[in-house]
């Protein structure tokens, strides 16, 4: 122990109370102020959404091992409901499709996920991933609502948006799940399942 | 072990009653042999037997409490509230051994990590099994190695679900009862599932070396031939090109099944009859799978109007103006009736 010639009167190593609670009151009390932002209540964050937008967008980025980290399920509701309204511009109501086969699809990863990897995965981790990728597919069906993809531009178009959309969802999952060497592997099932979206985009 | 035990079994007072067995033991000669039956399970490690005290303290306090309750409820209720209690407590009990029944049972059966090892591949060797499963090997004395795998055989039924989903969509099939999706999963792996289960037990009868996933693993890399076929013809519509595809790449894949299991089977007439139900059904699932969900109409007009209709002319499907004459009802029939319905009408 140092021994100083005058008493230290500072605050080493203990933070400053910048904030002091009122005590007899909780910390979001019951006025209407006091309460927090609506968003911030549910968890909806506008700039993390955005960040894993950009990372699907961009196929060439690497993506961060963390950024999956948080369970966001506002981000692939707002883009399931996108798509569906695309495919309603078209002519086609079947939002029943896509909520059964997004589900259905996303239960099915899951459990090739958890086989295949050597941590597990949660639900929601899979759901979100699958949900974010689901950005390029809603430029597909809204290319159908003004031309017709039965053609052989048509068929292009669709294979390289669900190449891109397996590319971005196997790469994110492989960086957060640590399977190296396997990309392919991932990537395939995903394939499949945006394939079958891409079926109800063009017919 | 007599003399260590003797003065642990001296200083635990609350376990009293389970080491009378042992106490009768050392009186009984000081003999060194120690006889286990009654001896108490976890006299070996002390952080048990502190388990077990802490056990039976609790044991005793919930005794205490529930015989406090049960004193009230007998003030309260007489004999109504003591036999309240005691039903009470029969069913927690029942309800907690369900509990235990049920959660052992979930973790034994519903445990997917049993399927795990048969998922750990590496992309080259799928790509190389996929590869293999066309070559048929030729060597019936020994038997032939079957990679034991899951991830090939399950990709290859989904991606056959895929191109079922986009020949039925391309040829406007309408499915009554049900939907497209359902039949073609239901389709595929029905016959994955199926046909590896029969002729499973089918070489149970016929004494062949082989175990159920190696069944589904060959059956499924079998499911490759198929798969090809299919993407080619259901863009192409040549029947010669189909029945030429049919032979060769479907009798292929067959043929490197086929070779497999005469490998691993004894005798002639098992052979033939193992070898026989996986080709016959191999093959006339290619051909159900082609004629069932595409363009049936276009083949039966073909045909029926002769050479002067170019082969890949196509033939308007919904054609309900003319079913009114031959006094059908048109909700009644499927495309595929009403079209034949039409085609026959017309000669």
């Amino acid at each position: 122990m140092m021994q100083s010639q005058q008493p230290y009167t500072g605050q080493i190593f203990q933070p400053t109370q910048a904030y002091t609670p009122v005590t007899s009151q909780p910390l979001y009390g019951n006025s209407f102020e006091d309460e927090p932002p609506l968003l911030e209540e549910l968890g909806i964050n506008f700039d993390h959404i955005w960040q894993k937008t950009l990372t699907v967008l961009h196929p060439l980025k690497v993506a961060d091992g963390s950024i999956m980290n948080e369970t966001d399920l506002a981000g692939p509701m707002v883009f399931c409901l996108a798509f569906g309204a695309t495919l309603l511009l078209a002519g086609k109501i079947q939002f029943g499709y896509v909520y059964g086969i997004s589900a259905i699809g996303c239960l099915g990863m899951f459990c090739l996920l958890n086989l295949m990897s050597m941590t597990g995965v949660s639900f929601g981790c899979v759901a979100s991933v699958l949900g974010y990728c689901l950005l390029p597919m809603i430029l597909l069906s809204s290319f159908a609502v003004i031309f017709s993809l039965q053609g052989m531009i048509g068929i292009i178009l669709t294979a390289g948006i669900i190449g891109w959309c397996s590319f971005s969802a196997s790469k994110i999952f492989i960086s957060a799940l640590a399977m190296e060497g396997q990309q392919l592997l991932v990537a395939y099932p995903c394939a499949l399942l945006y394939g079958v979206f891409a079926l109800i985009s063009v017919f | 072990m007599a003399t260590t035990a003797a003065p642990a079994g001296g200083s635990r007072n609350g376990a009293g009653p389970e080491w009378g067995g042992f106490e009768e033991n050392i009186q009984g000669g000081g003999s060194a042999v120690i006889d286990m039956e009654n001896m108490d399970d976890t006299s070996g490690s002390s952080f048990e037997d502190m388990g077990e005290l802490h056990q039976r303290l609790r044991e005793e306090e919930v005794d205490a409490d529930a015989a406090a309750a049960e004193e009230e409820d007998g003030e309260f209720l007489g004999m109504k509230g003591f036999k309240g209690q005691l039903s009470r407590q029969v069913a927690d009990q029942m309800w907690q051994a369900g509990k235990r029944q049920a959660s052992r049972a979930f973790s034994l059966y519903a445990n997917i990590d049993i399927l795990r090892p048969y998922f750990d591949v590496e992309p080259a060797q799928v790509r190389s099994r996929l590869l293999e499963s066309m070559i048929p090997i030729k060597m019936v004395n020994f038997p032939q190695k079957i990679a034991g795998e899951l991830y090939g055989p399950l990709m290859l039924v989904f991606t056959l679900v895929a191109i079922l989903l986009h020949g039925m969509k391309t040829s406007d099939t309408i499915i009554r009862e049900g939907t497209l999706m359902g039949t073609a999963i239901g389709t595929c792996f029905g016959y994955w599932l199926g046909v590896s289960s029969f002729i499973y037990f089918l070489a149970y009868l016929c004494n062949a070396q082989i175990t159920m996933l190696q069944m589904l693993a060959l059956l499924g890399y079998g499911l490759f031939g198929h798969c090809i076929v299919l993407f080619i013809t259901y863009n192409i519509h040549l029947h010669a090109l189909f029945y030429l595809f049919w032979l060769l790449v479907g009798g292929l894949s067959t043929l490197r099944m086929v070779a497999v299991l005469v490998s691993r089977t004894v005798g002639p007439t098992q052979r033939l009859l193992l070898c026989g139900t996986l080709a016959a059904l191999h093959m006339l699932f290619l051909l159900y799978l082609h004629f069932a969900y595409h363009k049936v109409v276009e083949g039966i007009l073909d045909t029926l109007e002769g050479p002067n209709v170019p082969p890949m002319q196509r033939v308007p499907r919904d054609i309900p103006a003319m079913l009114p004459a031959a006094r059908l009802p048109t909700t009644v029939l499927n495309t595929t009736a009403k079209a034949v319905a039409v085609a026959l009408q017309s000669h």
